[in-house]
């Protein structure tokens, strides 16, 4: 019944598909959904993977469930504040609040309804119970009065959760229905149709507060929150999209750790026991991640990008590359290059490529300079990098696009492979790294 | 699917409403809940309090750079079987020869092959009704683990190498299957499709507090305000390391030794402060701060 929803959702880079669907069928069929505050749950459970889409993932249920659209910056009460939806229940629900009550304290109580869970009603009904307990001595007529009416409102509650998923769907369907003729298309849950359980009397009304209903508190907590939308992987390197960068450079580290038989000790004790061989195993060492980096510090259009990615390869010293050598240079690199940032030491470029083939070399730069200054020295220098270590990779913080526009990078380019310096041109970069043995 | 009751968490576990929602859609759907958040917020604690609250049995695999679905599930030891034959061979020759034997195979026979499984943490789960496996910290491991773990997780049954002996376990049975990660590496997409996922979010201020008076019921809640102001206060200055759970409650055991005044004039003076702040960089930051606070105050309450 849901066959659009996968739709939606991908309008959200959310990866849903069929097996959503299904998932989500099935939890229904095991009773988990039965209010729209469940369906929340749920489906956060099933669709996000990442708290990276926790913020995408509120947007797009409030779009499809209850055709709330929130703009970007948006708050969420605003939205709902303006929202039909919004307008429709609080017509329907007139007699539950006073005329005095502001706006804002009813979008709280829309909350509340819309994220109403399960285990909210669940925690009311225990809660009656311990009220009956405590009430059930008393003689007292007053007191016998306002225990009918709590009680039946939330008998009505029970037997909501006591719906059966045929009879929830006909009601979700019959809303749906309602809906498309009112207005085009949308697919709320919340309207005439009576499907909220709150519609009759509500909660509040009687004093007994819907506990804690996290859905709602989250939702509003997450927009306009950076932790919870995803990093612009397209973007180049800021202080933002550092980490992202730098679960890219993690896949750098090919860990294979295993046991292997050692023939030659095998052989060795089993000729002094006589014939007898017994396997004599020896365990296969972590391959060591070896880092050579080399950044362009000269010109100001460099200055802006030096402190992320100092502060990325940096990350990544501490957390996985042990040996990681940072040199500098300015523009292009000729015959020698620099062993510190005010390009003071000087060192001539035979002493780098003496250096242990295995080091991966990543070279920082926007290869962007007049056609004169790369000259053959340079291009020569290129040649003998990529020749001396197998793994070479340029990072550009030039955005791609104008990477043709300049005679430098175009002829860099053929030389050294090329990405740009954004987490996914990272991704690219070590994908390609690691393909090269 | 395992046992499918709600459970908010014990006498000694608060357990979040949000996350206690996802186990339990977890133990409904049967599939196994992913954990993720920061360190220190009590992940790997759902399982082993669940357990011990509902007298469940435990298995634990905790995962490492050189995790793999062997040790995982069940691996045959050739290296034992190898040598226990050649034992064998060995005593028969010596028999022969009348003399007496040497060496010995223990209680393994070579004839029978189950005597050289090793089972790991998920056969034996899956060997054992209505268990607890725990994979903890998942993202230690090689990239390939999560993978090779997804064809494991996604049937009930496992056949032991060599002896084919069959484990198998129906859906009432299944263990509750918990995998935490601090998400040093993204796992694969097909790996958290198969899991039903939770973010732990950083605990509230109301909510530290419960948890406070869970793991110190007798401490003054003036000492807890003091230092939950500060403690939040930190975690908004972006850190390297922002100090969590964990770290807060070290700090309280250090303080609550001491009378409620004193205690709390430790915590303005950021004594033992060591056990909030780990890395050199933000110490060096905090005190600076703090020496620059006083600074302020000082000019402020000077002769002008």
């Amino acid at each position: 019944m849901f066959s659009t929803l996968p739709q939606k959702f991908r309008e959200y880079n959310l990866p849903t598909d069929v097996r959503t669907l299904l998932l989500l069928q099935k939890a229904m069929d095991r009773n988990l959904i039965k209010t729209l505050g469940d369906m929340f749950s749920v489906l956060k459970g099933i669709v996000v993977k990442d708290p990276k889409m926790i913020g995408p993932f509120t947007r797009a249920y409030y779009d499809y469930f209850l055709n709330i659209d929130i703009q970007n910056g948006d708050r969420l009460s605003d939205a709902i504040a303006r929202s039909e939806t919004f307008r429709q229940w609080r017509d329907d629900n007139l007699d539950r609040f006073g005329d005095d009550i502001l706006v804002g304290d009813l979008v709280d109580k829309f909350l509340d309804d819309v994220h109403l869970t399960t285990y909210d009603i669940k925690k009311i009904i225990d809660g009656k119970q311990i009220w009956d307990n405590d009430n059930g001595n008393k003689e007292d007529q007053d007191d016998q009065g306002s225990d009918e009416v709590s009680k039946s409102h939330l008998d009505k509650m029970a037997d909501y959760s006591d719906l059966s998923l045929e009879e929830l769907l006909e009601r979700m369907k019959e809303v749906m229905d309602q809906q498309k003729s009112r207005h085009s298309g949308g697919s709320h849950w919340i309207g005439t149709g009576g499907t909220s359980p709150y519609g009759h009397g509500g909660a509040a009304k009687d004093g007994i507060r819907v506990g804690g209903t996290g859905g709602g508190k989250m939702a509003r907590k997450v927009l306009n929150d950076r932790k919870f939308f995803p990093v612009d992987m397209d973007s180049i390197l800021n202080d933002n999209n550092v980490d992202a960068a730098l679960a890219a450079l993690k896949g750098i580290v090919e860990e294979t750790a295993h046991e292997k038989l050692d023939i030659p000790q095998t052989i060795n004790q089993g000729l002094k026991r006589g014939g007898l061989f017994l396997p004599e195993m020896k365990s296969i060492t972590d391959e060591k991640l070896q880092v050579l980096l080399l950044i362009d510090n000269g010109g100001y259009s460099m200055d802006a990008h030096i402190r992320p990615v100092r502060a990325l390869f940096n990350k990544m010293k501490t957390r996985f590359a042990h040996d990681l050598e940072t040199y500098y240079f300015h523009n292009t690199i000729y015959d020698y290059i620099y062993e510190d940032a005010h390009r003071s030491k000087y060192m001539p470029i035979e002493r780098l490529l003496e250096k242990n083939p295995d080091y991966r070399v990543f070279i920082i730069g926007d290869a962007s300079m007049a056609a004169y200054e790369l000259n053959r020295t340079s291009r020569e220098t290129y040649h003998a990098i990529t020749e001396q270590f197998k793994k070479v990779v340029w990072l550009n913080p030039e955005p791609k696009r104008y990477w043709h526009h300049t005679f430098s990078i175009q002829v860099i380019k053929e030389l050294v492979d090329m990405y740009e310096l954004t987490p996914r041109g990272i991704e690219k970069a070590v994908r390609e790294m690691n393909r090269k043995k | 699917m395992a046992k499918t009751e709600f459970w908010t968490g014990s006498e000694k576990y608060l357990c979040d409403m949000e996350l206690a929602q996802a186990f339990h859609m977890a133990r409904v759907l049967g599939m196994p809940l992913l954990i993720e958040g920061e360190p220190g917020t009590g992940k790997t604690e759902l399982p082993i309090q669940y357990a011990a609250d509902q007298n469940l049995e435990l298995f634990v695999y905790a995962t490492g750079s050189k995790s793999n679905v062997e040790q995982f599930v069940a691996r045959f030891d050739h290296v034992k079987y190898l040598r226990d034959s050649q034992i064998e061979i060995l005593n028969a020759q010596r028999e022969e020869k009348g003399l007496e034997t040497r060496m010995s195979t223990g209680d393994r026979d070579p004839e029978n092959l189950a005597d050289y499984v090793a089972k790991g943490p998920a056969a034996r789960a899956y060997s054992t009704p209505h268990s607890v496996l725990l994979i903890d910290e998942i993202d230690k491991a090689p990239r390939e683990f999560p993978n090779d773990l997804l064809y494991a997780l996604s049937h009930r049954k496992f056949i032991m190498p060599e002896s084919e002996e069959v484990i198998e376990v129906s859906e009432e049975e299944m263990p509750v299957i918990i995998i935490t990660s601090n998400r040093e590496q993204e796992l694969p997409a097909a790996f958290k499709g198969r899991c039903i996922y939770h973010y732990i979010q950083f605990p509230e201020p109301e909510i530290m507090r419960d948890i406070v008076s869970k793991h110190y019921p007798s401490i003054e809640t003036k000492i807890v305000d003091v230092a939950l102001d500060i403690f939040y206060q930190f975690r908004k200055l972006g850190l390297e390391r922002a100090p969590t759970t964990r770290e807060l409650l070290n700090w309280l055991k250090y303080v609550k030794t001491f009378t409620t005044k004193k205690a709390i004039a430790k915590i303005q003076k950021l004594e033992g402060i060591g056990a909030l702040i780990k890395t050199q960089t933000d110490l060096e930051r905090i005190q600076k701060m703090v020496l620059k606070n006083e600074a302020d105050y000082n000019r402020r309450s000077g002769p002008n």
